[in-house]
C-alpha cells in the first residue's frame, strides 16, 4: 500500500511535468515504473499473423522483490515463472528451462541515456484516450525515423502508467505483433498462494530434471567478456547493452552473445562455431514481431534475432566480423 | 512471374503457390509493382465512377530516404558556383562527398543482396521450437520486457499447431 502512496506522489509530478517539455518521454518512465511495481493478475491475448493465443499473468510485488507468472490458458500448458532475475520455464508441468539475468532485479532498467537516445530515433507522440479492457488509456506513438525499426504502439491506463495493450506496426502500418489485456484486476487481492510453491523450487539450489541432464551449467548467468567481436552496419540509436559468454542447452562449447538496444528494441547477436550438421537452419524465420537470421560464416554460426524488420537483422549479420587477436 | 499474378488473381493458384508468390510479393519491389499494376489494370477494365490510386504513403516514403543523401551535394553545388578559385578545395570537399556517399550506399546495398538469396529461398518461415532457446536468452536484455513485463515471455514458449513443442 505505501507503494501505492508513493506512487501517487510520482504521478501528480510526471503530471506537472507533462504539461511541459517531454511528457511522452515521462510517460515511458512512468510505464516502466508501474510494470514493475504495480501488483496485478489479468488475462491477455498475444496475436501475431494469424496466430492468436490467450494467456494469464500475474505480478506480485513483495518486500522489493517481484514474483511473475505467466501461463498458457489456450494449447500445450506452458509456464514460465520470473523472481529475481530468474526464468523457469515448464511445458506439460515439466522443468525445461532455467535462465539466469544478469545483476539479479532490475529496477528501473530503462537507462535515462537511452530514453534520449529514444528521442533522437523516433517521433513520440501521445495519440488521444482509449479504452481497453474496462480502463481508461492513453495511447502513445513511437515511430521511428527510419526504415530499420518498427512502429511502437502503446495504450497505458492513466491511473496508474500499467501498460494494457501494446501493439507493434510494420512500414504500411500494419500489426505485426500484439498484446492486449482484456481482463485485469489492478492491485488489491491477487492471488499468491503459487509464490511459496515457486520459493520452494528454489532459487538458490540447483535445478533437477531435464535441464541438469542435458547440461548441467545452464542455470549459471552468462560470463560479461570482451570476445572481439563487432557489428559495423547497426542501425543509429542502437548501444551494447550486454556481452557474455553464455552456456546453452545442447551446445557443447558456450555461445557468444552480444545485445544492442535503442531503448524501445533489442538486436541479440548470437556466435558459435558452426556443426556440420547445422547447416539446414540458415535463412530467415520469424514469430510476431521477432525476426531471427542465420548463416555460417567462416566456421562460425551467427544468429541474430531482435524486435526489428527483417532487413536489419540481415544488415547487422553481414556486418559481424572479428577484431579480436587472430 | 506476371503470368504467376494474373493466374493468382484469377483464384487459379494452388495454395502453397500462391503462398511463395505473396511472400515474394512482399519482398520484392518489382513484383509488388506488377500486383499493383494488374488490380489497376482490372480497376479500370470494370469501369468504376473513380479509380482509386493512393500514392502519397509511397510519395512520403521515397522522400523520408532524400534528405541525406541531398544536403551535402547542394552544399556541394553551391561551393562551386560560388567562386572558381575555391574549385581546388571544392574538389576536396566533391571528393569526400563521394566518399560519404559510397559510405551511405554500402550499408543499403547489403541487405538488398541478401534480401534477393533469401527471396529464392521458400521463405516466410516461423521460428522453430529448437530455437527457442535463443528467443529465450534475448529476451531477458529486451527492452519489450520491461515495458510488457512478463507477458513478452510468451514468445519464448510460443506453439504452433504444426510443430510439436519440445
Amino acid at each position: 500500500m505505501r507503494l501505492w502512496v508513493g506512487f501517487g506522489g510520482l504521478l501528480l509530478v510526471m503530471n506537472a511535468f507533462a504539461a511541459e517539455g517531454q511528457p511522452t518521454i515521462d510517460w515511458l518512465k512512468t510505464v516502466v515504473f508501474a510494470g514493475h511495481q504495480t501488483d496485478y493478475s489479468g488475462v491477455f491475448i498475444y496475436q501475431y499473423d494469424s496466430h492468436v493465443e490467450t494467456s494469464r499473468i500475474t505480478h506480485v510485488v513483495e518486500s522489493d522483490s517481484e514474483y511473475e507468472r505467466l501461463e498458457s490458458l489456450d494449447g500445450p500448458k506452458r509456464e514460465i515463472i520470473r523472481h529475481h532475475g530468474q526464468v523457469w520455464c515448464y511445458i506439460n508441468h515439466k522443468m525445461v528451462q532455467v535462465d539466469s539475468q544478469q545483476g539479479g532485479s532490475r529496477f528501473p532498467s530503462l537507462l535515462p541515456g537511452q530514453l534520449s537516445a529514444l528521442s533522437g530515433n523516433y517521433l513520440v507522440k501521445e495519440a488521444g484516450l482509449e479504452r481497453v479492457a474496462g480502463y481508461n488509456t492513453q495511447v502513445i506513438i513511437f515511430q521511428p525515423k527510419d526504415s530499420l525499426r518498427y512502429t511502437h504502439k502503446i495504450w497505458a491506463h492513466t491511473d496508474t502508467g500499467l501498460l494494457l495493450k501494446t501493439a507493434v506496426l510494420g512500414d504500411k502500418n500494419q500489426v505485426v505483433e500484439q498484446y492486449t489485456f482484456t481482463q485485469l484486476k489492478i492491485g488489491g487481492d491477487v492471488d499468491r498462494a503459487w509464490i511459496a510453491s515457486s520459493k520452494g523450487t528454489g532459487v538458490s539450489s540447483k535445478p533437477t530434471g531435464a535441464v541438469s541432464r542435458n547440461n548441467p551449467d545452464v542455470s549459471k548467468a552468462g560470463t560479461p567478456i570482451n570476445s572481439g567481436w563487432v557489428v559495423d552496419a547497426l542501425p543509429a540509436g542502437f548501444k551494447k547493452t550486454m556481452e557474455v559468454h553464455r552456456p546453452m542447452r545442447g551446445k557443447h562449447a558456450p555461445v557468444t552473445q552480444l545485445v544492442f538496444s535503442d531503448g524501445l528494441s533489442a538486436i541479440s547477436v548470437f556466435i558459435e562455431p558452426s556443426d556440420a550438421d547445422e547447416d539446414d537452419v540458415e535463412g530467415l524465420s520469424s514469430r510476431g514481431a521477432v525476426n531471427l537470421y542465420r548463416k555460417v560464416v567462416d566456421g562460425h554460426l551467427l544468429t541474430v534475432l531482435g524486435e526489428v524488420p527483417s532487413r536489419t537483422v540481415m544488415q547487422v549479420l553481414d556486418s559481424v566480423r572479428y577484431n579480436g587477436k587472430p | 512471374m506476371k503470368h504467376k499474378i494474373s493466374v493468382l488473381m484469377d483464384g487459379e493458384l494452388f495454395e502453397d503457390e500462391a503462398e511463395v508468390l505473396f511472400d515474394q510479393i512482399k519482398r520484392d519491389s518489382s513484383t509488388h509493382l506488377d500486383w499493383a499494376t494488374y488490380h489497376l489494370i482490372g480497376d479500370v477494365l470494370r469501369q468504376p465512377d473513380s479509380i482509386h490510386r493512393d500514392i502519397s504513403a509511397r510519395v512520403r516514403e521515397r522522400m523520408l530516404n532524400e534528405p541525406t543523401v541531398l544536403v551535402p551535394r547542394s552544399r556541394a553545388l553551391k561551393q562551386r558556383v560560388r567562386t572558381v578559385a575555391l574549385s581546388a578545395a571544392a574538389s576536396l570537399l566533391a571528393v569526400g562527398v563521394v566518399a560519404w556517399m559510397s559510405l551511405q550506399i554500402s550499408p543499403e546495398a547489403a541487405p538488398q543482396m541478401a534480401m534477393q538469396q533469401a527471396a529464392l529461398r521458400p521463405a516466410s518461415l516461423q521460428i522453430q521450437p529448437k530455437s527457442n532457446d535463443y528467443l529465450m536468452a534475448h529476451q531477458e536484455f529486451s527492452p519489450s520486457t520491461d515495458l510488457n513485463g512478463g507477458a513478452s515471455y510468451i514468445r519464448t514458449v510460443s506453439y504452433s499447431l504444426e510443430e510439436k513443442p519440445q
